[in-house]
């Protein structure tokens, strides 16, 4: 890890070398895999029904139309399937297993109850309507809220009153810490539930090789959990199935978990050696893929008159939907959002209570963000009231409770480490970047101009990263290891071929990876080429979700490069005859330090490794240029930025108007700042989305009303600004290489700040802003409200 | 259901003849009869403008078109935007402003763009964003976008000079 070797390349603004190909229509997703002849074209007949019994299923119309293959209940492939099992050890969790293709009993509306095979993927839809199921409706529990209480119907007989996991922790002094505060204030914060809506939707193409095995191309961001999943819910060997992924149309976490439709496709592929393929369409998508975010913080603060924060407690809801997900169940917001809550912020005494609310609904699942964007939501909405209340600047509340330098290294109420961070510095640089200070004294005269009230709003977030193993052990998550791998083999030409276990929905792998190896091999970045998703050349990793890519891989590449950087110098010293110490290793050539022309090239020290001259390798040095690497990063690496947001609100319509959206962010060592600024670009657009528009409505009767995306809004480029990014670099000293992730950041930090900044427009009318989506008609009644109000005075 | 045709389209400039059913839709017909695959199916219900081809030159959703209804018209796909060798100027300032992550809703951009540019050469900001609200993109929150249609109309104003044009992404910056 020699620092003054490194070429330079990390920092750059390279372009991508992924872009070529897509641009031209050249990418390779999952449906535009080559077919083969003898293919089966499989599609799923969904419930219409969140809770019913199934009484009958009817498939004889559809088995004689021409062009099926074969129709197949839940019952016909039960025996070929364990029922898919998240398993956690965590006191209060309960798992709430799922046959990937149901029997018996439904739970939420699009649960797959049957399959057809057919020949040609119209043919399988002309199938699935000649499918008759006969349902005994029963009442269905679809608010977390009314779920919970006694009596309500249950989703699984042995989870009383549909708490599937129950969290709490307190810290040793909270009670007496907490009533000493001289003020208090509580709240209820609500999110809306949404989902990540890539907009590719899933799929994937079962493809048999040899007598017994078969490669698995997957729409995915978990190819080896995904192998796992599939290896033990089908009772076959990891070695008999290869899981490929191709091009990914964008994942945000929607494609971070193993979906029944994967089980019922490899299952099938095994059964009947054929290939077979599914992709869904975007209803399907909709109704089954994760949703997230159905929260409820009922959250309390105590603090003194000077703003600052004594005590903290919590009581958190999360609706899990019908079934725990694989691999996360459905503790993962529950845990997230009541652990994550701190933010930034020094809060020594802290309690809650957490749920996760088993419902007739789609299951929850992990959503970019996690539960960081409702949480930052309800602790940043939290600090606005605090300065509401008592008369301080809302800015002002945070440099009062925010960890500071002298703080660091900082560990939060409940345990995790904070090694490097920006927390004020981001703040102040945001602050000034938008005119903070001057928004403020002219907004009592610019309030409500044109019709038009103006806020302002910010949010100073924490953003968890790259966890290691020990982080997924404290969370319970057995089938999550934690560790990432990087295998590097310089190659007999001095190229160099790198696998790594992480595959990329659109985050540039192929580009940065390639920047990281470049540095610290000291090879010619043209000559490096990295490989990912597929798992028969990658080695064992936790793959692409949680903003993990840049901190675990990035640590195995830099371990897997540094190892084989120190065989060249060997090989290069014993040539030229100096001591390995005394080589530079940069650029593709090895050279004696101060002469650059008593040099190698890799070609010729791989030539040497690979026994290709006369030259032999160094006394005791074995054949080959390659290292196979693992890194187990610390238990969280924080990232953290602070996003200021300026919007007017329309008084007449209550429509909201980004004027302007700054964030000045830190993710430790900046690896491509093209790539960085695309990811939060990308995030903030869907914080901002999930702020103002997004939501998927179930009714009482746990129909979803809004499964096309005519009715589930999401943001196009009249509702998202041109973003305003800086940077500050503090990198991380307990990782290697000084990166935090990147991922989820800027969606954490939008939500917040902008409820914030549309809580301040209307805060001079008396109303209450705590629930997000803000659409129109929510912010209109509570105008119109605030006016009727006004007018009875 | 074996009510198949012969159908003939004109896609890129070449005439194809392929059996289909009636009810093909024409991105499917591109996809799998012609393994055109750059057309993306995103939505199938005309919402978001990843299968947005073109149709006489005007920017069209294939997923709301049957092959058997456009035998008389010109197709363009993604793959008709650009020759073997340089990239279209669009492509190339989508390239250069990191104006695509996962580029699946990519191709569709381009084909809206591309009309749209030949009717604006010199757009706004708030013309291009107009436009491109035909179009859903979930990675890149759109102002890399907007800067590329920016970039490019500059870069389609200067042709042929283009073609010698060291690059960057100027737009906006």
């Amino acid at each position: 890890m020699q620092a003054n070797e490194t070429g330079g390349y990390i920092g750059k603004r390279l372009l991508r070398r992924e872009d070529e190909a897509l641009l031209r229509g050249r990418g390779s997703y999952v449906d535009d895999l080559a077919e083969p002849q003898n293919l089966l074209h499989l599609a799923f007949v969904m419930s219409p029904h969140a809770h019913a019994l199934i009484k009958s299923i009817d498939t004889s119309a559809a088995r004689s139309l021409p062009g099926v293959f074969a129709v197949y209940t839940g019952e016909d492939l039960a025996p070929l399937m364990k029922p898919i099992h998240t398993e956690i050890l965590f006191p209060g969790y309960q798992a709430a297993d799922r046959n990937a293709l149901a029997y018996g009993k439904v739970r939420f509306v699009g649960e797959q109850v049957a399959v057809v095979l057919a020949e040609d993927r119209y043919i399988a839809q002309d199938a699935i309507d000649l499918i008759e199921v006969e349902y005994e409706v029963l009442p269905a529990a679809v608010d977390m809220e009314e779920a919970r209480k006694p009596g309500a119907p249950l989703v699984h007989d042995h989870i009383e009153r549909n708490i599937i996991f129950e969290g709490k922790f307190e810290t040793p002094e909270f009670e007496r810490e907490f009533a000493a505060g001289e003020h208090r204030i509580r709240e209820r914060f609500r999110t809306g539930r949404v989902a990540g809506v890539p907009m590719e939707p899933r799929g994937c193409l079962a493809l048999p090789e040899h007598s017994d095995a078969i490669v698995f191309h997957t729409s995915t961001q978990i190819q080896h959990l995904v192998r796992e999943g599939l290896a033990h819910h089908l009772g076959r060997s990891e070695a008999s199935i290869r899981v490929v992924v191709p091009d990914v149309g964008g994942g945000f976490g929607t494609k971070a978990q193993l979906y029944p439709e994967e089980v019922v496709a490899a299952a099938l592929c095994f059964k009947l050696r054929r290939p077979i393929k599914w992709v869904q369409d975007r209803r399907e998508e909709l109704l089954t893929n994760i949703h997230a975010r159905d929260h409820l913080y009922d959250l309390e603060v105590s603090f003194s008159s000077d703003g600052v924060i004594r005590g903290m407690q919590l009581e958190l809801l999360t609706n899990a939907g019908a079934y725990s997900t694989y691999p996360f169940g459905c503790t993962l917001e529950t845990t997230g959002g009541s652990r994550m809550i701190l933010g930034p912020y020094r809060i020594r005494n802290y309690m809650y209570r957490s749920f996760s609310i088993a419902t007739h609904t789609n299951p929850a699942g992990v959503y970019r963000g996690v539960a960081q964007p409702s949480c930052m939501m309800a602790m940043e909405g939290m600090l606005d009231r605090i300065g509401r209340y008592l008369g301080i600047d809302p800015a002002e509340v945070r440099r009062r409770n925010v960890v500071q330098a002298s703080d660091m290294p900082w560990t939060t109420a409940v345990g995790v480490r904070f090694d490097t961070g920006s927390y004020q510095q981001c703040l102040d640089k945001a602050l000034e970047a938008i005119g903070y200070d001057e928004f403020r004294r002219a907004q009592p005269r610019d309030r409500l101009v044109d019709g038009k009230y103006r806020g302002v709003g910010i949010c100073n977030m924490t953003e968890f990263t790259g966890m290691g193993a020990p982080a997924w052990r404290s969370r319970g998550l057995k089938r999550m290891s934690g560790i990432d791998s990087a295998a590097l083999r310089v190659e007999a030409t001095g190229k160099v071929t790198v696998s790594i276990s992480h595959a990329a929905a659109g985050q540039g792998h192929l580009t940065t990876f390639a920047q990281i190896v470049a540095d610290y091999l000291g090879a010619n970045i043209e000559d490096v080429r990295i490989i990912e998703g597929d798992t028969a050349v990658s080695p064992y990793g936790t793959n692409t979700f949680a903003s993990r890519s840049a901190v675990t891989g990035g640590g195995a590449v830099i371990r897997a490069s540094t190892k084989v950087a120190d065989k060249i110098r060997r090989i290069a010293a014993h040539v030229l005859e100096a001591s390995p110490q005394d080589i530079v290793v940069r650029d593709g050539y090895a050279h004696v330090a101060g002469v650059t022309d008593l040099r190698l090239s890799f070609r010729e020290v791989a030539e040497i490794a690979y026994a290709m001259c006369d030259v032999s390798l160094p006394e005791g040095e074995d054949f080959g240029l390659e290292a196979s690497e693992y890194y187990d990063p610390p238990v969280v690496t924080v990232a953290n930025a602070a996003h200021v947001v300026a919007v007017t609100v329309d008084a007449r319509d209550g429509r909201v108007t980004i004027d302007r959206h700054v964030v000045v962010h830190d993710c430790g060592r900046v690896i491509n700042p093209m790539i960085v600024d695309g990811q939060i670009h990308g995030g903030a657009a869907q914080g901002i989305g999930e702020a103002l528009m997004e939501e998927m409505v179930y009714d009482e009767n746990g129909q979803l009303l809004n499964a096309s995306l005519l009715d589930y809004l999401l943001p196009t480029a009249m509702d998202i600004p041109n973003f305003e990014i800086s940077h500050i670099e503090t990198p991380t000293i307990d990782g290697l290489g000084g990166f935090k992730g990147v991922g989820e950041g800027g969606l954490i930090g939008a939500l917040p700040a902008v409820v914030n900044a549309v809580a301040d427009a209307l805060s001079g009318i008396g109303v209450n802003v705590n629930r997000v989506p803000m659409r129109p008609a929510y912010l209109r009644s509570l105008i119109r409200s605030a006016a009727a109000e006004g007018g009875a005075r | 259901m074996d009510d198949q045709r012969k159908l003939s389209l004109q896609v890129n400039g070449k005439r194809y003849e392929r059996m289909a059913e009636p009810r093909m839709l024409l991105a499917d017909f591109l996809r799998h009869k012609l393994g055109l695959k750059g057309t993306h199916i995103g939505c199938a219900h005309g919402v978001c403008g990843a299968c947005t081809v073109q149709i006489d030159g005007r920017a069209a959703r294939s997923c709301l078109h049957f092959a058997i209804d456009v035998q008389d018209c010109e197709i363009t796909t993604v793959e008709g935007l650009a020759g073997d060798d340089a990239l279209h100027p669009i492509q190339q300032a989508f390239h250069e402003c990191h104006a695509l992550q996962c580029g699946f809703c990519t191709p569709g951009f381009l084909m809206t763009i591309e009309e749209f540019l030949r009717d604006n050469p010199e757009p706004s900001e708030a013309q291009i964003r107009t436009a491109l609200a035909n179009n859903i993109c979930r990675c890149t929150g759109y102002a890399n976008i907007v800067q590329a249609v920016a970039d490019a109309a500059r870069r389609l104003r200067e042709q042929p000079a283009a073609a010698a044009d060291a690059g960057g992404c100027h737009a906006g910056q």
